[in-house]
């Protein structure tokens, strides 16, 4: 038999180089986890949990199912060095598992139904299961006994955005690779454009991407960016991750009409301590507020804090970095030895000591988390400006008489970006986990506002008694610095030239 | 594909459609229907309702009442701005700089006597009011001096003007005091939890006996800064309890607070008729202990007559030490002084009886007074020679005797207090004068030079940021029941209350004193504990600006607040483990007043206060 003929590194590189093949294996494993997790929550406690007990059961069956897709996957690779339509067609059924919340399996199959897999088509499928998720999210409100008055309209709105991108999503599987069809095209366009009002990461994405591949004219492979949302489309880890960063976005935008503020403020003393239930659907704190409500409320802070301290010292720092990378010499020293000062106090004492001084708010704790970063950010700028600063095109622009101003901002900098934008996404992380953690020392934001080191910091007074105020923070916080983190290696390896797949 | 297309738009508009007929109440829904349901016969007025800014002051321990607080205020038109400090010291600096409108605070009558509850916090010029209103100082002066049946009417006036009329505070709640010990470790009989003293260290023993002298004891403490070791010049939680073991006083407090000489200095004592004069008959087992090289001896000086007169009178006079903080607790005291002549015990008779001092001095003595000496080492109480002190105060004051079971009126030594504090008070220079008692002198360092002499059962060695080596007195009442039965204590400061709690369970202390009430059922939960809880003395209450800010010249905005206060809530929160409470009087004298939340009372003054601006 051929399989035989292959060594067997010839059968690894079919099997890595094919995305549904890694995305299968992915799905199987993730979906097992979750069956295992949902069961043995199901049986520990008294008796059996007849609603946790469905789900895994339903999660159950979804894994043996992608398991054999997996193993169907694998066998027409190595046979065949391609997957069969009929195969594909299972990705049909397994769609299904969105219904239970499963994204991975539901995000594999639609990557299986479809051979050929356009950059937007992706996109256009995470948008989708972007929105539905953030619907889901929001449509557990509808157990409360009574909704937001702007829930009716912010429903609405979310259904109409998953209906723009449900009909994109249709338009963008007619898409062809190898012709432009503008009409097509600007279609999608702009249902994604109007869709990306609620956040959503993908939709604006795909939207930019298919814009810029129209001013191209389908003369080049494609914008930059074109280039490196394609490369990253194939690695379901960061794609997963820019999918809850883009479910929180959407989450913080929209519960603005979605979600009571006042259930997660004001003190309901005949609910302390809640079970988790319809009504709670993570319990509530020992003030009685809703756990579900304080952590989605809360990720807006988190996220505001968070990239807002990722920006500032970006800029500020990659500024310092672009001058003292491209002047050298005696600015150089000025700037990078005050720097080194500021390098050697600790990020987070730092923090302490700018919020003991100025008092403890949102804006200080911005103002404290920049300026830490600020140093690691320079110097990672002025590698890159020294680095590219002599190659070729610099000193012809510099032959001709451009201005300093002129060859840093437009040849240097956009060249010099890409490591920048990569440590941003992993820093982004860093600086959650540090507002978490000042929060919990109470140097954070004010104590009863949601903000997820708050809702732990008072979740872990209960560990013992109400162990549920004190893991799902945690778990809100440990998925959002995964994801940034899971983003943040993809972007690395989508930007790297050398491991281009071309 | 098209035809996918032209299912899915309708398909998607009657989702839609579906969805909003869907009968979703929102909040506005329910608001209206609750308000239908309501008489809502009140006519509508156009009033100002912008909410009323108002900074709420506390510290970072009392965030959950800061919260509830908050809440309330919030829920009724107040935009709260939190100022939320991390300790003691920071609140203090934010308290005396007036930057609050209200500061959550928080009081305990040790003495156990009504005066004190109201003395030091409400009446003007008091070393903790910032208050000034005359109709109140009169109420507390005439209450001072009245009978526990006279002066119920008299505090009920006092809560009325001070709470009601004024709302120079608002009242939150009275607390439990609760400890909780390892039973493995302490003797189930020797642990006390008492009303309003301080836990008597000299009773604690161990289950195993033979662990006395090897074993240290463990305490904890959540400040390692003491403000002094002088008994007078400190008042707080960071030396209450240690200056309580460390000095000796002449009368005590029982568990539910009733004056006695058990375990005091005095054998007995006794009130002569017109309760001004007090009589105290001391002991003459009990020497001074000091430290010498890290370790505690016995100095070999008696604690007698001289002694008290010297700490009594130090205690009342404002000027016997730069910060003075208890002379307000002992400014009824007129004299101090000895009693020679056994003619005077016997020419007095007791107030409220028949019998004489002299006898009511010796009752339940062995034997009875044959000699009073004046010198303090010919006392021998064997031989029936005695010290008596005579106490006499500025009016008639019966509550004089709680004030004498206070810390702050601890028997030092004369001669080593003099010694040591050579200074002129009125120029003290805190750079380069070292009075007695100063907490760096027992800091590990080069500054220490442990100068203390004390008369309790215990004494402290040398302390350092984590604990604090205390040895027992071995001149303290030996051969009595009243003798420490273990050498060494150690108290260990831990200032995170969890984290006292998690070095309890996990051995590290044997005693932890003042657990929260929502931790009750986790120490229930641990087999090797036992929690003691006791309604306490301590009250909290929201303590209004009296300078520069709005709720100083506006009642009106101060009964707004007051209003708005619901303690049923917080009784809620702390699963029942709260008392109500009118004012700091409220654990020991019942007036009968009661605050009473009121949304509309809260609105009617705001109004009033938002026209009169």
């Amino acid at each position: 038999m051929a399989v035989h003929s292959l060594r067997k590194s010839d059968i690894q590189f079919r099997l890595k180089t094919h995305a549904e093949y890694m995305q299968a294996s992915f799905a199987a494993l993730a979906s097992a986890g979750l069956a295992v997790i949902l069961l043995a929550s199901a049986y520990s406690g008294d008796g059996f949990n007849q609603l946790l007990g469905s789900a895994g059961y339903a999660y159950c069956g979804f894994t043996l199912l992608q398991t054999f897709i997996w193993y169907r996957i694998r066998q027409d690779l190595i046979q065949s060095g391609s997957i069969s339509p009929y195969v594909r067609l299972l990705g049909y059924p397994m769609m299904l598992s969105f219904a239970t919340g499963n994204i991975f399996a539901a995000a594999a199959a639609f990557h299986l139904i479809k051979q050929k897999k356009h950059t937007a088509y992706t996109l256009s499928v995470y948008a989708l299961l972007s929105t539905l998720l953030v619907i889901a999210v929001t449509a557990l409100n509808m157990l409360k006994p009574y909704v937001a008055n702007g829930f009716i309209v912010g429903a609405l709105f979310l259904l109409l955005a998953a209906g723009l991108q449900l009909i994109s999503l249709l338009l963008a599987s007619r898409l062809d690779e190898g012709r432009l069809n503008p009409n097509l095209m600007w279609a999608i366009i702009i249902l994604q454009f109007i869709a990306a009002v609620t956040g959503n990461l993908f939709s604006l994405f795909a939207g930019i991407l298919l814009l810029a591949k129209l001013r191209d004219k389908g003369f080049s492979a494609g914008s930059r960016f074109g280039e490196v949302l394609e490369r990253i489309s194939h690695n379901m880890a960061a794609m997963l991750g820019l999918l809850f960063v883009s479910v929180l976005l959407s989450l913080s935008i929209t519960s603005v009409l979605t979600f009571d503020y006042s259930l997660a403020i004001d003190n309901n003393y005949s609910a302390i301590l809640q079970s988790p239930s319809a009504q709670y659907p993570l319990g509530t704190d020992n003030f009685g507020r809703d756990l579900y409500t304080r952590i989605v409320l809360g990720a807006r802070i988190s996220l505001f804090v968070g990239f807002l301290s990722t920006a500032i010292p970006l800029v500020i720092g990659g500024m310092l970095g672009a001058l003292s990378g491209y002047y050298g010499k005696r600015l150089d020293n000025w700037i990078m030895r005050s720097l080194d000062i500021l390098y050697a106090i600790p990020g987070i004492l730092l923090a302490i000591a700018i919020i003991a001084a100025f008092g403890a708010g949102t804006m200080n704790l911005i103002l404290a988390l920049s300026v830490g970063s600020i140093p690691s950010y320079a110097r990672t700028m002025r590698a890159n400006v020294l680095q590219v600063s002599t190659l070729e095109y610099v000193q012809a622009a510099r032959a001709f008489g451009s201005s300093d101003w002129v060859i840093l901002t437009k040849h240097i900098l956009p060249n010099a970006a890409a490591p920048m934008i990569v440590q941003c996404t992993l820093t982004i992380g860093t600086a959650v986990i540090s507002t978490s953690s000042l929060s919990f020392l109470g140097l954070g934001v004010e104590p009863h506002i949601p903000e997820w080191g708050n809702i732990l910091k008072l979740g872990s007074a209960y560990l013992e008694t109400h162990s549920f105020t004190a893991i799902y923070p945690g778990l809100a916080i440990i998925l959002l610095v995964l994801s940034f983190n899971f983003l943040g290696d993809g972007l690395r390896d989508a930007l790297d030239p050398k491991i281009s797949r071309n | 594909m098209s035809s996918k297309l032209k299912f899915a738009a309708p398909l998607l508009l009657s989702l839609s459609l579906l969805l909003s007929a869907c009968t979703l109440t929102t909040k506005n829904d329910a608001a209206s229907s609750n308000a239908e349901n309501k008489s809502t016969n009140e006519p509508v007025v156009s009033v100002d309702t912008t909410p009323v800014d108002i900074e709420l002051l506390g510290m970072s321990s009392s965030e959950t009442d800061l919260n509830i607080v908050r809440d309330q205020l919030s829920k009724n038109g107040f935009n709260v701005k939190l100022n939320i400090q991390p300790d003691y010291g920071s609140f203090k600096t934010q308290q005396d700089a007036g930057n609050y409108d209200i500061a959550l605070s928080s009081w305990t009558t040790v003495t156990g006597n009504p005066d004190y509850a109201v003395r030091s916090l409400f009446i003007t010029g008091g070393d903790y009011s910032i208050l000034s209103n005359p109709e109140i100082d009169a109420l507390i002066n005439k209450a001072a001096t009245q009978t526990s049946d006279e002066y119920q009417a008299t505090y009920k006036e006092f809560e009325e003007k001070l709470v009601f009329e004024n709302a120079y505070i608002a009242p939150l709640f009275n607390s439990l005091k609760s400890q909780v010990y390892n039973k493995e470790v302490l003797n189930q009989d020797s642990v006390r939890i008492s009303k309003s003293r301080s836990l008597p260290w000299e009773e604690l023993d161990y289950n195993d006996t033979s662990k006395r002298s090897t074993e240290p004891l463990l305490l904890q403490s959540s400040t390692p800064t003491l403000t002094s070791l002088d008994p007078i010049k400190g008042n707080d939680g960071s030396i209450n309890i240690i200056n309580t073991n460390q000095y000796v006083r002449i009368v005590n407090l029982t568990d539910d607070d009733k004056v006695t000489s058990e375990g005091s200095l005095s054998l007995n004592h006794a009130i002569g008729e017109g309760n001004s004069d007090y009589y105290f008959i001391l002991r003459d087992d009990i020497t001074f202990a000091k430290i010498q090289d890290k370790k505690a001896i016995d100095s070999g000086e008696r604690v007698g007559g001289n002694d008290v007169i010297f700490s009594l009178l130090r205690a009342k006079d404002k000027d016997s030490v730069p910060d003075h903080r208890t002379y307000t607790l002992h400014e009824h005291i007129q004299n101090v002084e000895l009693v020679t002549d056994i003619a005077a015990l016997e020419g007095q008779t007791v107030s409220g009886g028949s019998g004489t001092v002299k006898s009511a001095l010796e009752s339940g003595l062995d034997v009875g007074i044959t000699q009073l000496v004046a010198d303090k080492n010919e006392a021998n109480n064997q031989e029936g020679k005695y010290q008596v002190i005579k106490l006499t105060t500025t009016e008639p004051f019966p509550q004089v005797l709680n004030y004498l079971a206070h810390q702050s009126a601890g028997i030092v030594s004369e001669k080593q207090v003099k010694a040591i504090n050579t200074y002129d008070v009125a120029a003290f220079d805190v750079n380069k004068d070292i009075p007695y008692g100063d907490q760096n002198t027992v800091t590990e360092g080069n500054q220490y030079n442990n100068t203390l002499y004390t008369s309790g059962p215990y004494i402290l060695a040398y302390k350092n940021d984590y604990e604090a080596i205390f040895y027992k007195n071995p001149g303290y009442m030996k051969g009595t029941e009243h003798e420490p039965r273990i050498e060494t204590i150690k108290v260990k400061f831990i200032k995170d209350a969890d984290s006292a709690l998690s070095a309890l369970r996990s051995g590290e202390i044997h005693l932890y004193y003042g657990v929260s009430e929502t931790k009750f059922d986790v120490v229930k939960s641990d087999s090797k504990l036992i929690l003691q809880t006791i309604p306490s003395n301590g009250v909290s209450y929201l303590l209004f600006n009296t300078s520069n800010r709005p709720v100083a010249e506006s009642a009106d905005l101060r009964k707004a607040v007051l209003y708005s206060i619901n303690q049923d809530e917080f009784l809620a929160y702390y699963g029942g483990n709260k008392f109500k409470a009118t004012s700091t009087l409220s654990p020991l004298v019942q007036t009968g007043l009661e605050l009473v939340a009121d949304a509309a009372k809260v609105k009617e003054h705001l109004q009033a206060y938002q026209a009169s601006k």
